[in-house]
């Protein structure tokens, strides 16, 4: 770091305009959704939208249906992805970099058209319902669409780049010369993987999990191709209180608990970082 | 007069923890001076409030009798070698070289006529249309010494060049950066930790500890003579040991070494010493020999550990008065561990210090 | 460690995260109109379809043009925010960090739900300046992220030799540093820019009538009708994404910037 005359000034010069672009057009909206949520238009300020908000049944289910969702995605991107990230970790660098831009790519492509697939794949006359038929192991077609499923799996496809991602980079800073060690000492294949490989690269799935887990629970697309109006999660919920109900109080109180919802996750992430450390 | 001059240069980076303390040097015209010590010493801040990039908090930097302690660093006229090159990766070596140049809007033929001159003393006119990143670690320490005395700076400022080099490198350009150096007559301020570099570089040492000078001289006297025992472990004397001043005399004094007295040449900043005084007595490892010791006179002491290095024999000696590192031509009569020894002194080179 | 059975999980990786597009392509050429799978025959009247629809071709440009202004407003205001960081050391470095990765940390729908309140509702802002205003917030994080990583590969030193060599710091930095990014700078754009192309969170509740972005229209689409041309217009964007990133990737390594 090099220290230079005039440095506070300079600084300052450097900063300040884009700070305040973000601290004008985004903190402030921000802050005044939040106030929206707590001083509703009849004036005065109440936490009722909060308690309305957990006291609903709707909203309590679709919350806690939208955090189930969240976990479970999470969990089935780090069962598919670390195998296949510590595979890519251990291939010699030109292999990888390919399968790694293939591994972004669909990150690059809009969730419009990543969901579309499913609706081909899981629709009432789709790839999974026609090859049941010709089959004779259904005689109907059977609803996929509009389930948890449908959204679980959609929710998935989105988000495994961003678990398989930061793993891959977390395993790739493991030395082989590490794990030989570890056999060298008597470890067998499992052991060391159990006690080198993921103790060193839970940086890299504690970063991933919450990437998806956030992403999950916030993704709005996804659920609402795939889960359509009858099965809402958070985002889906605020669209409707916003669109179908125009009730920016209750609009703004979901908003306010899906921000907060996020703020924890990180929270935690830090903590856990701050421990590593 | 001289024609670099610092006065009284303060320099901190946190408050009341000032990293130089009032520092000042004069350079006289085509000498070449280095700082010499440990990092953090204050040097490298000399350098960089010289070449302008950091403000003093007070102190003057006069150059050829014009004060530049408030010109902003692009208007100085000095040459800088960083340590890490600092090279312009986008650019060819010519356009390196000629970057200075171009600032100074020189006229494009004398600009094209200077880079030449400039790349060929340092060897590298073949070189002009390769990138820094196609260079060897000496061919873009070449470069950099070129692009900053192509611009016929009135000062020179290195700092630790030759650190990232191997050692064997470090000699060659060491001796081309000093040929360079008195070819061109250029005035030179010159960083380093390695005090051998200082020494066979420089027309004068400037040892630095903590932000300030403990020692300026000609390499020489520095090497035989250091005022303070910083620079006598600095300078190379692996041996120190406390004792008490038994007489003293003008350049003088004795003290006693296994029961029979020495006398010692001493250096003190705080005037003469007196008997009763306490000296730290310095030496080299090769200014003591090793006897029997069934032998007469020196200190009596045991051997802990010997390491053969080809032409010398180096000894660890426990004795009363501390460990000594003492090296033997490997010719001469070899002890085992745990051999009883008499350490005798040689004491026209050892040094006393008075602090 | 690798050993032979768990290249299995490459197959399911690969398959399941570029599965989908196999099938969107193939619906995008199949001739039955009921996306029925598996597709029947050969037809190019989807992709004819997309360019007969107005509501595709108009949001696409203002997808384009709306990429293009928040990529470029976010860097110019973002690059000077990555050099204070990545080359001066203060107090405030943590709060200016933590200030520049919040639009990350909110939920899209909520940013644009936010705008909405904001600017357009109690503010009267047009929606067009609501889009453009919540896509250049949300593209900081890249911007500073993926420029601050490219500067931090440059011997910060270069500029202090351009400036003892006589050039003003801002001269070092047109000649000297900006010219050592080309890279970085290159790949937060085309991050930036495809990050805002394919957004729908922000953009959703700030669209109004004929200000659509080009993933909303499709979203909208998908409500009213069910044929292929979701797939037409899904492959044409793969394409095009593909020929970017790749383009990208070739010129500039993209992938050490993700």
């Amino acid at each position: 770091m090099i220290r230079r005359p005039n440095q506070n000034r300079t600084i300052i010069l450097l900063v300040a305009p884009a700070c305040v672009f973000v601290l004008v057009f985004f903190v402030l909206p921000l802050i005044f959704l939040l106030s929206q949520s707590v001083l509703p238009e009849e004036g005065g300020f109440t936490l009722t939208g909060y308690r309305d908000f957990f006291e609903s049944r709707v909203s309590r289910i679709v919350y806690l249906r939208t955090l189930k969702l969240g976990v479970i995605v999470t969990v089935i991107c780090v069962v598919i992805g670390y195998p296949a990230a510590f595979v890519l970790a251990r291939m010699p660098a030109r292999r990888r970099s390919f399968l790694m831009s293939l591994v972004i790519l669909p990150l690059m492509t809009n969730a419009v058209a990543r969901t579309f697939a499913w609706l081909i794949i899981l629709g009432k006359r789709g790839m999974i319902n026609q090859t049941l038929l010709s089959l004779d192991l259904i005689e109907n077609p059977v609803r996929f669409m509009f389930s948890e499923t449908a959204i679980v799996l959609g929710l998935a496809q989105l988000f495994l780049p961003l678990m398989v991602l930061p793993l891959v980079s977390a395993l790739e800073n493991i030395p082989e010369d590490v794990l030989e060690a570890a056999r060298n000492l008597g470890a067998n294949r499992l052991t060391t993987f159990v006690r080198i490989v993921v103790p060193l690269s839970s940086d890299g799935l504690v970063l991933g999990a919450t990437l998806v887990f956030t992403g999950s629970v916030t993704a709005f697309v996804t659920p609402a191709i795939l889960g359509g109006p009858r099965l809402l999660l958070m985002s889906t919920l605020l669209r409707q209180k916003v669109v179908t109900l125009f009730d920016l109080h209750a609009a703004a109180v979901v908003a306010v608990v899906m921000i907060l919802t996020t703020l924890a996750v990180n929270l935690l992430l830090r903590v856990f970082r701050v421990q590593q450390s | 007069m001289p024609y670099l001059e610092i006065q009284d240069l303060t320099v901190s980076y946190e408050k009341n923890k000032p990293t130089l303390k009032r520092f000042s040097l004069n350079v006289e015209q085509g000498e070449l001076v280095s700082l010499l010590g440990p990092s953090g010493c204050g040097k490298t801040t000399t350098l960089r409030s010289v070449a302008g990039f950091i403000q003093p908090d007070s102190g003057q930097i006069v150059i050829n009798e014009r004060d530049y302690t408030r010109l902003p660093p692009n208007q100085r006229d000095i040459g800088l070698v960083f340590q890490s090159y600092a090279l312009f990766p986008h650019l060819t070596v010519f356009n390196n070289v000629a970057f200075g140049l171009r600032m100074r809007r020189i006229p494009k033929d004398e600009l094209h006529s200077r880079v030449a001159n400039a790349l060929k003393m340092v060897g590298l006119e073949a070189f002009a249309d390769r990138r820094p990143s196609q260079l060897s670690g000496g061919q873009q320490q070449r470069v950099a010494l070129a692009r900053a005395t192509v611009i016929e700076p009135q000062v020179l400022l290195l700092d630790e060049p030759l650190s990232n080099l191997d050692a064997g490198l470090r000699v060659e350009m060491r001796q081309e950066i000093r040929r360079a150096q008195q070819q061109l007559g250029i005035t030179t301020l010159y960083v380093t930790h390695d005090q051998v570099e200082a020494m066979s570089i420089s027309d004068r040492v400037v040892v630095m500890n903590q932000g300030e000078i403990e020692q300026i001289g000609r390499p020489e006297s520095i090497f035989a003579a250091p005022e303070t025992a910083f620079v006598a472990g600095f300078m190379g004397f692996d041996n120190h040991f406390s004792a008490t001043v038994e007489s003293a005399q003008d350049d003088k004094i004795t003290v006693k070494w296994g029961g029979a007295p020495i006398t010692l040449r001493w250096q003190s900043k705080f005037g003469s010493p007196t008997a009763g005084a306490r000296a730290e007595i310095f030496f080299r490892a090769d200014n003591a020999s090793l006897s029997a010791g069934s032998e007469a006179g020196g200190l009596a002491g045991s051997v802990i550990l010997h390491t053969f290095h080809g032409n010398e024999v180096q000894y660890l000696v426990e004795t009363a008065v501390g460990e000594f590192s003492i090296t033997q031509d490997s010719d001469s009569e070899r002890f085992e561990n745990g051999a009883a020894v008499k350490v005798q002194a040689r004491t026209q080179k050892w040094i006393a210090i008075i602090e | 460690m690798v050993s032979r059975w768990m290249y299995i999980s490459l197959v399911i990786l690969y398959g399941f995260l570029l599965g989908p597009f196999v099938i969107i392509f193939m619906a995008g050429f199949g001739a039955n109109a009921n996306l029925a799978f598996p597709p029947q025959g050969f037809t190019l009247d989807w992709f004819a379809n997309v360019f007969e629809t107005a509501q595709f071709i108009d949001s696409f440009w203002i997808s384009l043009q709306l990429g293009l202004s928040s990529t470029i407003v976010s860097l110019i205001m973002g690059m000077p925010v990555a050099y204070a960081l990545v080359r001066y050391q203060f107090s405030a470095s943590g709060m200016v960090e933590t200030i520049f990765s919040a639009p990350i940390l909110v939920p899209g729908l909520v940013i644009g739900f936010a705008m909405l309140n904001f600017f357009v509702l109690l503010g009267d802002m047009s929606v067009l300046t609501g889009l453009f205003i919540g896509h250049t917030a949300i593209l900081f994080p890249y911007s500073v992220r993926v420029i601050s990583a490219s500067l931090r590969n440059l011997d910060p030193y270069v500029e202090d030799a351009a400036v003892s060599l006589g050039a003003n710091r801002l001269r070092g930095f047109l000649l000297v540093v900006l010219p050592n990014m080309q890279a970085g700078i290159a790949a937060a754009f085309v991050l930036g820019f495809i990050t805002s192309f394919n957004n729908v969170p922000v953009s959703l509740f700030l669209s109004g009538p004929g200000v659509t972005t080009l993933p909303v229209s499709m979203l909208s689409y998908l409500e009213y009708y069910f044929d292929p041309t979701i797939a037409a217009v899904s492959t044409l964007l793969v394409i095009f994404t593909v020929v970017l990133v790749q383009a990208a990737e070739r010129l500039l390594g993209l992938s050490q910037f993700v």
